[in-house]
Formats: structure tokens, sequence, C-alpha cells
């Protein structure tokens, strides 16, 4: 940003003898450090834990998912980045983030083309052709999800925490078998046969990554340390169910049913990660507060009297919609505008 | 616990100099006195080229009506050139050059206050603070006079503001701990003037040895006490001051008065006294010389239109090479034109800055909705979207979301990781919008 300006004097030997010249931009002249970058590979370390449990009992083949999606994600950025001739922005690690969301939301059976699918879903037509980060309507990891159940039968191919595969062939095989989700049975009005703590952990069967609720929950403090989160949306999102679930719980004992609820499916990975995606989620606290409550509302609303097995990600891209209204809604009252109200009145 | 407001940033301090005594720096061979001392009416040049002046004779003046004071001269010497040159404002201004003789003459004019200050009211006050030409010397540069003046009998309470809430500002720190009969002096003789029973102090944490200090000589006063503000970024801020203390917000628009206040500096507190004590006129004023490049970086009083040059000489020159030389903070302080440019009454500070430290300016500015400026934003506005509109062209739409409240204090462009220049794009709003609120009205008059 510089701008023509007079040359430094040179009038002693102790002031600079090189004509440089002098910007004058705008205050302020000078600025934290954290930039885009920084947030994401925050994203990046606060998801890791998660889903490196996930490698742990899903088998390596979690592994090739997660690098695929990645790779892919990163690949379609820069490829869409090119072609709409858009500065190239990879290594902002935006879309990174998106190609591990995309592939902790995944069974670990997968064929590899879905990964590579999703990726194109979520980069090309969800990011990029909506202009690129921060302007996307809807969370692309979660919508690429959402387009993905188009291949229902491979998208449901869950198998228990500790039946490792290990395969890396396109196809994972015949020879896994495929376990019911304790979200399923508790939809059905039944208890899982999980204990609490099972789920707590994570030695449970799901998505790659979304299964142990206590990693996914020190990942989010991690955020919160590091300011890269509020508190508003995740816990008025977790909150909300547990509240809903806790007043009309559908089987056993109300408190046991309402953990079960706020451990199982994609709760903790949603409210934490995907809820709290920036672009697509409102930035007042009142906003935030709202819009993190009707996550919640819809979530459990899916899960009670939906045909889908999960609330979460339809929860969250309904309420991407109304990220705008609500921050709108959400405006704080300017400094001093309160007091001068009372004034008046 | 200290006082504090809601928002706001923490930044890094580097208050290099708070350990650096004032030194007084010789008078320069040259200086360039502005003009545009303070907000109002320029003073006109009322000496011409070739005039031998001393130290505090009138050089510029405003008439009686208008909201102004005189300038002085700050050397004794000759006039050497009356110029208008182009300002980074892309305003021109007008400077008397003086070239000093090294004397150090003081002009026949400066006497001290004849009467007793306890017979004099707040008419009398604003007189001799005109006549010194006293401007607010924390940024504003608002005619001290007339703050006087229009807080008589309406304040109840007189702030000290000291939170010197800038990165790399001491001068106030310096002014507290080296003047504080001078500062309190002062005081007193402004609350006096504008008739408020009580005064606060206010000084940020991060100045435990001013706050000793103050407390200290304060000890057996009962109108005057010291308060102890949290040090955040910008406590400094009048409206921030003010809610902080009294619990009291001010709206955008509104004055310090409306909430029962009035707000004056410590540099300015000290130089109402030394205008009544010896008759000195604000002809001289201490500047913070710091920043990354300055070898020494100090605190120095220094006549009022010393080139910047001559202070970072007088610093030992540079380490490294400026590329930005700021007057006043690094938050809310104006990049200048010109290595030469020179000091006046509200420099508080000039920094040299290198490129190291200003970073490299980044090529792409994209908001990535994080929220960030919103939740700092001590004026509860919405920078990001405020900044939306105006790419957009949406000028209707920065209104709504807050440009005109908005202080400029950068807060959010300081802090946003995506690089947006928050605060330009509001500045551009609000120039639009008073230009088209400018139009509008002058449409309506040719109806
Ligand atoms: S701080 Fe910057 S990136 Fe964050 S919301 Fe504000 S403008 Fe956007
Ligand atoms: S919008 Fe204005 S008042 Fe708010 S943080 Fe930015 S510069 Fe400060």
């Amino acid at each position: 940003m510089k701008k023509d300006s007079n040359k430094i004097s040179t009038s002693d030997g102790g002031m600079s003898a090189e004509a440089e010249l002098l910007q004058v931009s705008s205050s302020p002249h000078m600025k934290a450090r954290a930039s885009t970058r920084s947030i994401m590979i925050d994203v990046i370390i606060a998801l890791l834990p998660a889903y490196i449990w996930g490698i742990c009992v899903f088998g390596n083949r979690a592994l090739l998912i997660g690098a695929v999606s990645v790779i892919s994600c990163a690949a379609f950025e820069g490829i869409t980045q090119f072609i709409l001739r858009r500065p190239v922005t990879i290594s902002d690690f935006s879309a990174c983030v998106t190609g591990l969301l995309l592939a902790m939301n995944l069974p670990v059976t997968v064929p590899l083309w879905i990964p590579v699918v999703g990726a194109f879903f979520a980069i090309v037509v969800v990011k990029q052709l909506f202009g690129g980060i921060g302007k996307n309507i809807v969370n692309p990891a979660l919508a690429a999800r959402v387009f993905l159940f188009s291949w229902a039968s491979d998208m449901t191919g869950f198998v228990k925490a500790g039946d490792r595969v290990n395969s890396l062939a396109v196809n994972s095989g015949a020879d896994v078998t495929a376990s019911a989700t304790p979200l399923a049975s508790l939809n059905s009005g039944a208890l899982p046969s999980e204990t609490i703590s099972d789920m707590f952990v994570g030695n449970i069967s799901g998505s790659i990554g979304e299964v142990s609720a206590i990693l996914l929950l020190a990942g989010g403090i991690y955020l919160l340390f590091r300011k890269t989160i509020t508190w508003h949306i995740p816990v008025s999102f977790i909150g909300t169910v547990a509240v809903i679930t806790y007043l009309f719980p559908k089987a056993g004992d109300s408190f046991d049913f309402m953990l079960y609820e706020i451990f199982a499916g994609g709760l903790m990975l949603g409210a934490i990660f995907m809820a709290t995606d920036y672009a697509t989620s409102p930035l007042t606290s009142a906003g935030r507060v709202i819009y993190g409550v009707g996550c919640g509302v819809i979530t459990v609303s899916i899960r009670y009297f939906g045909g889908y097995a999960e609330g979460v990600s339809f929860a969250v891209l309904i309420m991407n919609l109304l990220t705008w209204y609500l921050d709108n809604l959400g405006m704080p009252k300017r400094f001093g505008e309160t007091v001068k109200k009372k004034k008046e009145s | 616990m200290a006082y504090t407001f809601r928002g706001g940033i923490h930044v890094n301090e580097y208050k290099l100099s708070s350990e650096s005594p004032i030194e007084l720096l010789p008078d320069p061979s040259e200086v360039r006195i502005s003009m545009n001392q303070h907000i109002g009416t320029p003073a006109v040049v009322c000496v011409n080229a070739g005039d031998k002046v001393e130290i505090g004779r009138v050089i510029g003046d405003v008439p009686k009506e208008a909201l102004g004071c005189p300038v002085h001269a700050s050397v004794s010497g000759t006039v050497k050139a009356i110029e208008s040159s182009l300002v980074s404002a892309g305003v021109t201004e007008t400077y008397v050059v003086i070239e000093s003789d090294g004397e150090g003459r003081l002009c026949d004019s400066v006497k001290p206050y004849g009467g007793s200050i306890l017979d004099a009211d707040a008419e009398k006050i604003a007189g001799v603070v005109r006549s010194a030409g006293i401007t607010g010397m924390g940024g504003a540069a608002f005619p001290t006079y007339a703050k006087i003046l229009s807080a008589a009998g309406k304040a109840e309470l007189l702030i000290v503001n000291c939170a010197e809430c800038e990165p790399f500002i001491t001068s106030d720190h310096r002014v507290l701990l080296e003047k504080s009969a001078a500062v309190i002096g002062g005081v007193k003789t402004l609350m006096k003037a504008v008739g408020s029973p009580r005064a606060y102090v206010a000084i940020e944490d991060n100045k435990p040895h001013a706050i000793k200090k103050m407390t200290e000589v304060l000890e057996n006063d009962s109108m005057i006490d010291v308060k102890i503000m949290k040090t955040k970024y910008p406590q400094g801020d009048e409206r921030q001051l003010i809610f902080a203390l009294t619990g009291r917000e001010l709206a955008a628009g509104k004055l310090p008065v409306d909430a029962g206040c009035v707000i004056f500096n410590a540099a300015t507190c000290a130089a109402v006294y030394e205008a009544f004590l010896d008759g000195t006129p604000l002809v001289r004023r201490v500047v913070t010389v710091s920043g990354d490049c300055v070898k020494e970086p100090k605190n120095l009083s220094v006549p009022i239109g010393t080139p910047a040059s001559a202070l970072a000489e007088y610093c030992g020159g540079f380490v490294k090479d400026p590329a930005k030389i700021v007057f006043g903070g690094p938050m809310m302080g104006l990049a200048q034109w010109d290595a030469d440019a020179p000091v006046k009454k509200n420099t508080s500070s000039i920094l040299f800055l290198s490129n190291e430290f200003l970073g490299k300016p980044s090529s792409s500015q994209t908001c990535i909705r994080c929220g960030r400026c919103v939740a700092n934003c001590p004026m509860r506005l919405m920078p990001a979207y405020i900044a939306q509109s105006v790419m957009r062209d949406d000028i209707k739409g920065a209104e709504r979301y807050g440009a005109m409240s908005c202080v400029e204090c950068g807060c959010c462009s300081y802090n946003c990781p995506g690089k947006v220049e928050i605060v330009q794009y509001i500045r551009t709003a609000k120039n639009r919008i008073r230009s088209e609120a400018a139009r509008s009205r002058s449409s309506a008059n040719d109806k």
C-alpha cells in the first residue's frame, strides 16, 4: 500500500541514506498476528485427537480416507481457483479443514471415490461457486455429506469400534460386518446396548471422527481457549438437545436417555466443529445463541420424527440459511443507545 | 478491582521509553509551526518574513468569535518564511518557519498571572487558557478554553485522562511522574473553572510508578482521587473512560458534558498550570520518540514545530530504516508524508516503524466471518457488515450497521485474521454518508 511520498531526509550520517519511500496507509499501524491460516491450523489441531482415535478403532482405512479427502479438497480448491482466475489460496488450509471434516463424517467402509465426489461437491459447488472462503452459504463438508447420502448403502456401512478395517482397496471388501449405531436404536425407542462410558470414550460404531465425545470436547475446549470459537453455539446447541431429550425421553431413565442422545451420532462433532463454521454461522452473540437453539430443536425433531437416522447435518444446514437474518436480529444495541432511550422516556 | 469497559482488545504495549526521564531538546536550528494546531478555525499568520520573534510571541491568531486559539513562536529568532504545503490528510496547511538564533529569549508578553486563581471565574480562566494557546494535547486538539466554557457549571466530575492506552506512548506517564505538582495545580485550576466538586485521575494499571506517585501527592486531598484502570485498549477513549468510571454510556454524537463529565489530558492540565504560574504559553510539549527503528527511545520536551527528523537524530538515529513515521499511537495515529513533519500541540509521540514491524500488507483482504470485530468493537457496531456494505457500494447498509458511530479506534482491523482494512472502509462510508447528506441538503435548498 505504498503511495507517493517524500523521501526521508538524510540531513546527517545517522539517518538513513537510502531513499526509501514512506508508507502513509491509514491507521491502525499495527496488527495482531492471527491469520486465516493460523486459525485453520488451530482447527486442525483440535480435530486431530478425535480423528486419530478414529484411526485406532476403525483401522488404517480411516487414515487413507482422510488423506484422499484432504488431498482432493486441496486439489479441487487449487484447480477451481486457477480456472476461475482467482488467487490460489490452498495455503490458508481452509480446504484441508473441509477435507478433514468430510472424512470424519464418513463411515470407514466407504469406497474411495466417495470422498473424492464429496470433496468436489464441497469445494467446487458449495464453496468456490459461491465466491470462495467466507462467502459460501452452507457448510461445505455437511452439504457434501448430505449429497453423498444419494449412495445410501455406501454411507451407512458402519462397523463396531475395534473391528479394524485395514483394506486399502477402492472398495473395502465384503468381510465387513455392518453394525447398527447407538443412535439407530435410540431412534427406535430403546436404549442401546453400549454403556454410557463406551459412548463417552468412543467405543461405539459410527463415522470415523464422530465417536469419541471426550476427545471432541477436548478439541472444543482447545478452540475456546485459543478464542477460535466462542461458547455460544456449542453450548446452546448441545444444551437444547439435552433439555428436550431430558424432558421428553423416548426410553429408560430420562437422565440416561439424555446422555445417550448427546453422545450419540454426530452431535459433538456437529455442535463443536460444524455449526461453528465461521462463514455459515452468525457472528453476533445473540445470533449465535438463537442459531444454536434452532440447531438443537431441529436435530431432536429429526431424530424423533424424521426418516433419517441423523438430524445434526440437516439441522445445521437449515440454520446456515438463516445466518444473515439472525445476525440482523442479533445486532447488538450500540454503545449509549439503551441509556439514551431511558433518558428520553 | 480496576475499572474497565466491555469489548476492546489487549495489544502488545511496547512501552520502551517508560523509564527514560524527560530530556530537554535544545532549540533546533529551524522550526515550522503549523497554523492548524486545533480543531476549529485555523490561525491567521500575524508576522511577516524577516520579523524578529521571541519565545511566546503570537505568530498566528484567530478572531475572538471563532473556535480556536493563538499560536506562539516556540524559539527566538527570525521568521524565515511563511509557506503552505500539502499534508497527509490531503489538506493544505500554512506554516511559519522560524530560524532559531539559539538565544531562547522570552517575549515581554510572557508574564505570570497577576491575581489569585481563587478569585478567577470560568470566563477569566478560559481567557488565560485561550491566550496561552492551550489545546487538548492527547489527540483531538480541541481548544481547551472552549471546553471549559461549554462545561462550566454542568460538569460534576472532572476526569484527568492518563490512561495512555496506545502502545509505545509514555509522554503522559513521564509528565505524571516528573510534573505531578503542575498536573495537580492544573487540575485544581480547571476544577475551579468548570465548577466541578470532584476529579478523578484515571491511570491504567500498567503504570504502577505513576499510580504510586499520584496517590502520594494526593494523599490529603479529599476532592481528587486516583482511579486505577485496567490496561485495555481503548481505555483512553472518552466514552469508554466515562463508562468505566461512572457506568454512564454516551451515545455517538453526545459530548462528555451530557454525562456530567469533562475530560482533560494530563499534559493539558500541566500546560494550564504553567500558563498561570509563569505565563508560558504552549510552546513546548513532551513527545515520546519511539518505534523499532529508533536507537534510544526517549521522552523529549521539544519546541512546537521541531521536525521529526531532529527528534530521531537526538535519539541516536536509526537502527533500521523506517518505512512509516506515525504521529500519535500505532492504533490511531497519522502516518506522515515527510520525515521533517513538525511537532504539533497534540503530538504525544512520534513513532518510526520498520517494514518488519508493519508486516507485509496482505494481498487479499477476505472476511472469513470470524466475528472478532463484532465482539471487540467498544461501540458495539457491526464492523464486518459495514465493510461488506461498502464493498458492495451499499452506503445505506453501512449506515444501518453503525458506520457513523465508529470512533475509529482500530480494534476491528487490529484483530482481523482476514486482514480486512475495516477502518478504512468505515472512513469511506463516513465520507460518502456525509457528502450524500450534504448533497441532499443543498438540493433541498435549491427547491
Ligand atoms: S474480524 Fe475480519 S474476518 Fe473476522 S468477521 Fe470481522 S472482518 Fe470478517
Ligand atoms: S468499528 Fe470503529 S469503533 Fe468499532 S472497533 Fe472498529 S474502529 Fe473501533
